[in-house]
């Protein structure tokens, strides 16, 4: 299932004012790497399900969330917990690097 | 050489920037009674000048005036040193082991005496005598004591609006208006964030490549440095656990963009919007703090995010404005500082003595410009706070800890300086009001006055006390044509004169990128011109035989120069390196040419003789007062008075053998007979 998306207002409400656990995926539609990753997520989500949250910034369409983490490109994983960030994956990754920082995260 | 001692204790007000011709005016107009004082009870020039050494820049100079020795002597030659594998290199050189000169404060500490050294930005950082009578703190980078080891987070602005629709965090906004702070719309920026890093950082990395192809990347960088910016739609507060009726709330965010704190605008009893209190989550039933307009607020801890780890840290405020329907608000946030970093204090239990008993260190700011209400309401009351924090500082250690010699450094006056000096004249390309602008930098001269002033009772107790700066500042006129700036390789004019060429791309489009199969040499930092000399540098293409020919090619040239605007030479002084060490600069550090630019062609100071004078009685010149025990009082020499000759002045108050490579002479004439 396709992650769901974040744009400014959602991201503020999900991140920082319901503090839900989660990771949010910036990523963009042309690029490759980004169309490696985020199947890897869509089919961590099912399992997370309930107990972490998966979501997804498009950086064509969310442009001002996108300037105001300064990454250098795409793709980028963030990790949240309690509205404080907990640490970032860049660029291809595999599925067990993202249950590890899941994991680190939820404990 | 050893003399018997005429004092046993001597502190040397070290304040960056320090103009005596500046001095000399606020003072006789009776603004200046604490430096006042120091001049009718002490002994120097009538004029209060000292002649500055060369170039007229920071580490340098800080690094003559604790050794006593030339720049082309001690080895550090500009804000940056030449990188001798990349002539378009430059190397960090706030670095003790780049000196080859021996410190007057490894012979005090050697001697005995329990010294301090105290954010001198000039070969003092790290330390470079294991002495325990040593005692060092920073200095690693001119600004203020922690900015370079315990930053973990750039100053912002916030702007918070009912009339801003969406959260926006710019990071590293470089502000060429000098209006507003609210983001309209989001362009490419012709100046990446990624560059304003790197700006931001450059004391942090050893060694950079900065082409400069016009003042963007010298000295209007220093006048506009990059700060993050905050923009918040402001709304009725919804799902808070304990928000007061009406309270309107807005979003905080800060570390990279990754932190945010929800705050509220809160109303008083008579209905009128008067507070701000920042939470850390809408749960939270109190919140972490309360601010007031125009109250600056300093050192509240918070945590920082950095890379995912919350690092206790402390930040400072301001609120500028709160609009009394709730409706807008506007304010500041500082630096901000790892308070358990101390990193650069040396021996490292320092830092916690001084924090418990004198407080945190407070941040400073870069905000100004042509901003007016950044430069009087937040650049001068915050350099203002950290000025009285660092005498306190000072003045607990000399009580507590007994100490005898003190070489300290405040960079108040230079700080403010490149960031407003040049507004106190009419600008083509600015609506600032230079009347205003010259009275900060009045207000800047009562501020130094007011820190000079908590140093007085050391007179009565028998210190000797020494007033001086590195340089002066001037209130420039138009900047020079592409030519010694300290920040890089100056391009454009070397390149007119058919010297350096650029690369192309294959459009023929210029790249910023030198072209060392066709450049004869290259003008890095603010005054060295190197050769691309064959069997010397990487790519070079000058055959040494030709070296003597080609050099006086380059110097005919440079004082043949004319700026395009005015018809005018710009240049006032060119020698080869074996020539040069008459104004101490010769050696491997410096370049195959020395020179200088005229009066009336500079920036607001490193590029000319220390003899310039400029608008608004400003000059390149440094000061020297000195007052107390072992000095005539109320005496005036006409003695020239050299940088190089502080540390033998020094030596020999205190009975101290000359530092090896001292080449000054001690100031015979202002001794107590």
């Amino acid at each position: 299932m396709p992650l769901h998306q974040l744009d400014d207002d959602s991201f503020e409400e999900i991140i920082y004012d319901n503090g839900e656990a989660c990771l949010v995926v910036f990523s963009r539609k042309s690029c490759h790497v980004c169309q490696e990753v985020v199947p890897v997520l869509e089919e961590l989500e099912y399992k997370y399900h309930g107990k972490f949250g998966f979501y997804r910034v498009d950086i064509e369409e969310q442009k001002t969330l996108f300037q105001r983490f300064s990454f250098k490109g795409v793709p980028q994983i963030i990790f949240f917990k309690n509205g404080e960030y907990q640490g970032k994956l860049s660029g291809k990754v595999e599925d067990e690097q993202v249950e590890e920082k899941i994991s680190n995260t939820l404990d | 050489m050893k003399c018997e001692a005429k004092t046993k204790k001597i502190i040397v007000l070290g304040l960056d920037g320090m103009d005596p011709s500046l001095t000399k005016k606020f003072m006789d107009e009776g603004k200046l009674p604490n430096i006042k004082k120091f001049v009718e009870r002490g002994a120097q020039r009538e004029d209060l000048v000292m002649l500055g050494g060369l170039p007229t820049i920071t580490p340098p100079l800080w690094t003559t005036l604790a050794t006593g020795a030339y720049p082309g002597t001690h080895g550090i030659t500009c804000f940056w040193n030449q990188d001798h594998d990349d002539l378009s290199g430059i190397v960090y050189n706030l670095d003790s082991r780049m000196s080859k000169a021996e410190p007057l404060w490894n012979v005090s500490a050697e001697a005995g005496k329990k010294t301090l050294v105290w954010h001198w930005p000039g070969s003092a950082w790290p330390p470079s005598s294991t002495n325990p009578n040593l005692y060092v703190v920073d200095g690693a980078q001119p600004a203020a004591v922690q900015m370079s080891a315990a930053n973990v987070d750039t100053e912002k602005f916030l702007v918070a609006s009912e009339k801003i629709k969406k959260v926006i965090y710019k990071p590293k906004y470089i502000n060429e208006t000098g209006a507003g702070c609210v983001i309209e719309e989001l362009e490419e920026d012709k100046f990446s964030a990624e560059d304003a890093k790197a700006l931001l950082e450059r004391h942090k990395r050893p060694s950079i490549v900065n082409i400069e192809l016009d003042h963007t990347r010298g000295e209007l960088s220093l006048v506009m440095p990059p700060y993050d910016v905050i923009n918040s739609p402001i709304k009725p507060a919804e799902g808070w656990v304990n928000a007061p009726e009406g309270a309107k709330e807005f979003s905080v965010i800060t570390d990279n963009g990754l932190t945010r704190r929800p705050a509220l605008v809160l109303k008083n009893a008579q209905g009128i919007y008067d507070r701000v209190a920042i939470y850390q989550s809408k749960n939270e039933k109190e919140p972490l703090f309360e601010l007031e307009e125009d109250k600056l607020i300093v050192n509240v801890i918070d945590k920082v995010n950095v890379n995912g780890n919350l690092v206790p840290s402390t930040r400072s405020f301001k609120v500028l404005e709160i609009a009394p329907d709730g409706s807008e608000v506007r304010m500041w946030l500082g630096t901000a500082y790892d308070i358990n970093n101390d990193e650069r204090w040396h021996p490292k239990q320092l830092y916690r003595d001084v924090i418990d008993n004198v407080g945190y260190v407070p941040c400073f700011s870069q905000l100004g410009g042509k901003n007016y209400e950044f430069s009087a309401r937040v650049l001068q009351p915050v350099w203002q706070n950290y000025a009285q924090w660092q005498a306190d500082a000072l003045n607990y250690l000399i009580e507590k800890h007994g100490f005898e010699i003190i070489f300290s450094h405040l960079h108040m006056i230079d700080a403010q300086g490149h960031i407003i000096w040049s507004f106190a004249k009419e600008r083509e390309d600015s609506d600032t009001d230079p009347l205003a602008y010259q009275k900060l930098i009045e207000n800047c001269y009562i501020h130094a006055d007011e820190y000079i002033g908590s140093f007085l009772h050391l007179l009565d107790e028998e210190w000797t006390v020494i007033i001086t700066s590195d340089h002066g500042l001037v209130c420039r006129q138009d900047l020079p044509p592409l030519l010694g700036d300290p920040g890089g390789v100056n391009v454009r004019v070397m390149q007119e004169l058919g010297f350096t060429a650029l690369k192309k791309d294959e459009s023929g489009n210029e790249l910023a990128e030198i072209d060392w199969e066709k450049t004869i040499a290259v003008n890095t930092r603010s005054a060295y011109i190197w050769l691309n000399l064959k069997g010397r540098n990487p790519h070079g293409i000058v055959d040494p035989a030709d070296k003597y020919e080609v050099e006086e090619k380059i110097i005919d040239a440079l004082y043949g120069y004319r700026d395009p605007k005015t018809g005018k030479g710009i240049v006032s002084l060119a020698l080869r390196n074996k020539d040069a060490v008459i104004l101490g600069l010769d050696g491997p550090e410096t370049g195959d040419i020395v020179f200088f630019l005229k009066e009336g062609n500079n920036r607001t100071h490193g590029d000319c003789l220390p003899t310039a004078e400029c608008y608004f009685d400003t000059s390149i010149s440094p000061i020297f007062i000195a007052a107390g025990k072992g000095l005539k009082e109320g005496f005036t020499t006409t003695r020239v008075i050299r940088e190089v000759d502080l540390t033998p002045t020094m030596a020999v108050l205190a009975g101290l053998r000359m530092p090896a490579q001292c080449e000054g002479a001690p100031v015979y004439q202002i001794l107590e007979d």
